[in-house]
């Protein structure tokens, strides 16, 4: 890609114009962004609301958070006490299908892909949820506080070995992903920085579930790290991590990434004033993406459709728009099967993501659930999330207008034209198709409005994010 | 030899007709080829590469172990294994306990261990180190895959990236001509519709590839989609008309890696002219209590090898067949405190085949001439590639790698 993007024009507020106007198009996008997707209200309510108080509403959530909060907390609490971490996988999915705040759940999933811990290894499902809740806790606030706490973080210690690590005998596998992975990226540290800070990080252990600092397993000799001499522990090696000029860099791509595009390249001279303020904030996250998503670069033809769609995001964004209400247990083992087994991330990288999402497999797969979700007659869906309750539900008439409104609601009519005529044409001589004799009348329109939902979620297009 | 596949390719490729649709399907799995030629056809001796990635790091020293060396034992106090029970190849090395079956290939002439591999200035990142292993290149940015690359001076031969669930496409196979397909089961890789009548059905599925070949001036990433979404469909299509009950001749353990090498037989047994296969195996990342980890996990690789192996010997493609394993680096040699070992550099790898040169290439790195604690590596990763490329798939190394390495003595008669 040739494009060259002003850094200064990229990050400033975007207001319509005639040129760029406020449309559905990009309601769509902010909520796929920003959220996980967009039901038929929200998109229309976004459309009149414009976009600053529509990013306000997502930014600060809508009401019942604590209520949802306490709702949830319970099942929580007994996931915990029987280690059960298949059912953690299914209570955070549907946090992040009923959440009245679901940016801070899609937040925190993006903390999870950055810190990805697998329970795996961990085999606590008390303590991954544990990780969960901090990472919630700042997912719009001080990176500074939460790499500190994940440092500490017992899922942490037992998935990078830190309760192992001990005087005289470190164990470098913290250190390391601290700066490869956490803050600073490939090629800012040698191997050198990475023993050295490992022996800062001996002294923690587990005790009762709790991380406790054992000051006999510390190793309290000089180290030098990145330059700096003294008898670090390991804040010292956080802090002094976090004082390196790539640091904000590496965590604001990241970002880039996960927002904004995995086409477009995160060049330094983009990224610079995003990183500055970062830096000057002392690592407020939360200003960020405040900055990020009110910005011009944001709402551009350069950010729209230019990521692969995760898993995450194609299952519970269709289950969402479709207003379905299922638990989580079903959409955890679907997206498993699509490579995105939230608390099972296959390595502490996290998922790649980007075009790695779809192969051959997973891209018959997702066509595969699309159906699963739509058809009413998969067990794990059933009749939770069915096209045909919706189309009624909001009176549409069926014909043409049926194909334009799964149009709308999943693609926001953005589609080449030939599809929306082939797409017609199946509707329209659907009635004439034989239909096995013991259909009602009803089970034949009923069919019509499925397969049409679900023809729309094959289209190419919904493959982006 | 398929010649007619092979010349059908050329001209298309000189013509750019095929490749410059920016649509294409793999060649094989094509309307065009599956009219072609069989490669399984008896007189069919192409040979097959199956790449069998081992994800984490394997601890080399704990797989290929030099139970002479005195030093072995005070490098590992708590993780070394009994001499007695260590499966012994020559006078100096054995497998560990664990890979009896890989052993046994070696009576059957079909078991090479190539000692101490790796590249200079070994990086000790999971990520960066796979990505050099991957791409056969330690350039700073790297995009296209050895395997991918191999492919264009191959555009005839199959090739597959047998996956598990949680496992994205890898670096290795990027730069193909055509995207290789990833599988995870014959039975998971097919179109599903909701259809009133048969009719119906062909009418949705008419639509759904449709959709996916239009085209006119797209961004980049739907592009992608599409070309994906097109291979797909016709690969499946090609792909449901291998039989499904598919009878091994020796038994494959019931582990994930077993399950993917024989679905690698039963897609070679089909005749569809696949000459790659792609698997992993994830779990090497053994910095803490490996004894039994790794002991298990050497089991997997070594018994899903094994009845591949014999499975495929059983069918008369015992010559064609060529096994070969890696890892992004070796571990520290000395252990850490937590019974388990940090990244290192140099380890073995292992090839298997009717046609590698049986037995141990190479001396075992030195237990004490270390540098920066680590094994340190004779021969470099890219002269056993080079081999394989030149001397077993029958293409120009230089052109996949760049430059010239000094092909190892795997091959009999190579």
């Amino acid at each position: 890609m040739t494009q060259v993007v002003d850094p200064h024009w990229a990050w400033e507020a975007y207001r319509p114009s005639d040129a760029s106007p406020w449309d559905i198009k990009k309601v769509g996008h902010l909520y796929r962004r920003a959220s996980f997707g967009a039901t038929w209200n929200e998109l229309e309510e976004g459309l009149k609301a414009g976009p600053e108080r529509t990013i306000d509403s997502l930014l600060r959530g809508g009401p019942g958070q604590d209520a949802f909060d306490l709702q949830t907390a319970p099942l929580a609490q007994s996931i915990s006490r029987a280690n059960n971490g298949a059912l953690a996988r299914s209570w955070w999915l549907y946090r992040m299908l009923y959440s009245p705040r679901p940016l801070q759940e899609k937040l925190t999933l993006f903390w999870h892909n950055h810190f990805a811990t697998s329970n795996a290894k961990v085999n606590n499902a008390g303590h991954i949820l544990s990780q969960y809740g901090l990472m919630r806790r700042h997912a719009l606030g001080s990176f500074r506080d939460l790499l500190q706490e994940i440092s500490r973080d017992p899922a942490m210690m037992v998935w990078l070995d830190l309760n192992q690590s001990k005087k005289g005998t470190p164990n470098e596998n913290y250190a390391r992903e601290l700066m490869e992975l956490f803050s600073l990226g490939i090629g800012q540290y040698t191997e050198k920085d990475v023993r050295e800070a490992a022996r800062a990080f001996t002294g923690w252990e587990l005790n009762g579930g709790k991380a406790l600092f054992n000051p006999k397993q510390h190793d309290d000799g000089d180290k030098m790290v990145l330059g700096q001499k003294g008898k670090w522990a390991g804040s010292d090696i956080v802090r002094i991590c976090l004082e390196q000029p790539s640091a904000p860099y590496f965590i604001v791509g990241k970002l880039y990434r996960f927002l904004v595009s995995e086409a477009l390249p995160a060049t330094p001279e983009l990224l610079e004033p995003l990183a500055a303020q970062f830096r000057k904030s002392d690592y407020n996250f939360g200003a960020v993406i405040d900055t990020v998503l009110r910005s011009n670069l944001f709402f551009s033809p350069m950010a729209y459709r230019s990521r692969v769609k995760a898993p995450v995001d194609f299952g519970v964004g269709i289950v969402h728009a479709l207003e379905g209400r299922v638990g989580g247990t079903a959409l955890a083992q679907s997206l498993e099967e699509l490579g995105q087994n939230i608390f099972y991330p296959p390595s502490v990288k996290g998922w790649d993501g980007g075009q790695t999402w779809l192969n051959g497999q997973t891209l018959l797969t997702r066509q595969n659930l699309t159906l699963a979700i739509t058809s009413t007659e998969n067990p794990r869906f059933g009749q939770r999330t069915d096209p045909a309750a919706l189309v009624q539900k909001y009176g549409i008439k069926s014909g043409a207008p049926i194909v334009d409104f799964f149009l709308r609601l999943f693609l926001q009519g953005d589609i080449a034209p030939e599809a929306r005529a082939k797409l017609l044409d199946y509707q329209q001589h659907s009635h004439k198709q034989t239909v096995p004799i013991y259909w009602t009348q009803q089970d034949a329109v009923a069919h019509t409005v499925r397969t049409v939902c679900h023809l729309v979620l094959t289209l190419p297009e919904f493959q982006l994010d | 030899m398929i010649p007619a596949r092979r010349d059908f390719l050329k001209s298309a490729l000189a013509t750019g007709g095929l490749v410059s649709w920016g649509l294409t399907v793999p060649a094989f799995l094509s309307r065009t080829a599956a009219a072609a030629p069989d490669a399984g056809k008896p007189g069919a001796r192409e040979t097959i590469l199956v790449v069998v990635q081992l994800t984490g790091g394997n601890d080399g020293l704990n797989t290929v172990i030099p139970y002479k060396d005195p030093e072995y034992a005070k490098l590992r106090p708590t993780l070394k294994l009994p001499k007695e029970q260590v499966k012994k190849l020559n006078d100096h090395v054995g497998l560990h306990p664990a890979m009896g079956g890989l052993a046994g290939l070696l009576q059957d002439q079909a078991l090479c261990v190539v000692q101490g591999v790796g590249y200079p200035n070994p990086n000790q990142s999971h990520f960066r180190s796979m990505d050099i292993w991957q791409a056969a290149s330690t350039s700073e940015t790297l995009s296209e895959g050895w395997i991918g690359k191999a492919l264009r001076q191959l555009p005839a031969a199959g090739s597959f990236h047998i996956t598990g669930k949680n496992e994205g496409a890898p670096l290795a196979l990027a730069g193909a001509p055509v995207r290789v397909p990833s599988i995870t089961t014959l039975e998971e890789f097919q179109l599903q519709t909701l259809a009133a009548s048969s009719a119906d059905k062909k009418q949705q599925r008419t639509l759904i590839e449709d959709a996916a070949r239009m085209r006119e001036g797209q961004p980049n990433l739907l592009d992608f989609v599409r070309r994906t979404a097109v291979n797909t469909y016709e690969s499946s299509r090609r792909l449901q008309e291998i039989g499904k009950n598919y009878q091994p001749r020796s038994t494959y353990p019931n582990t994930p890696l077993a399950s993917h090498l024989k679905l690698a037989a039963q897609l070679i047994d089909a005749n569809l002219g696949a000459r790659i296969f792609y698997v992993s195996i994830d779990g090497f990342d053994t910095h803490a209590n490996q004894l039994n980890t790794h002991a298990d996990l050497l089991r997997q690789i070594s018994d899903a090898m094994t009845a591949f192996y014999k499975d495929m010997a059983a069918r008369g493609h015992k010559e064609r067949i060529l096994m070969m394993t890696f890892s992004e680096f070796g571990r520290r040699a000395h252990e850490n405190g937590s019974k388990g070992t940090d990244h290192g550099s140099a380890a073995p790898m292992l090839l298997v085949g009717g046609k590698v040169k049986a037995g141990v290439i190479g001396e075992h790195p030195s237990l004490t001439k270390l540098s920066m604690d680590n094994l340190v590596h004779h021969t470099d990763f890219r002269q056993v590639y080079a081999t394989i490329l030149d001397n077993w798939l029958g293409i120009k190394s230089k052109e996949v790698l760049g430059e010239y390495f000094k092909p190892v003595n795997i091959f009999r008669n190579a």
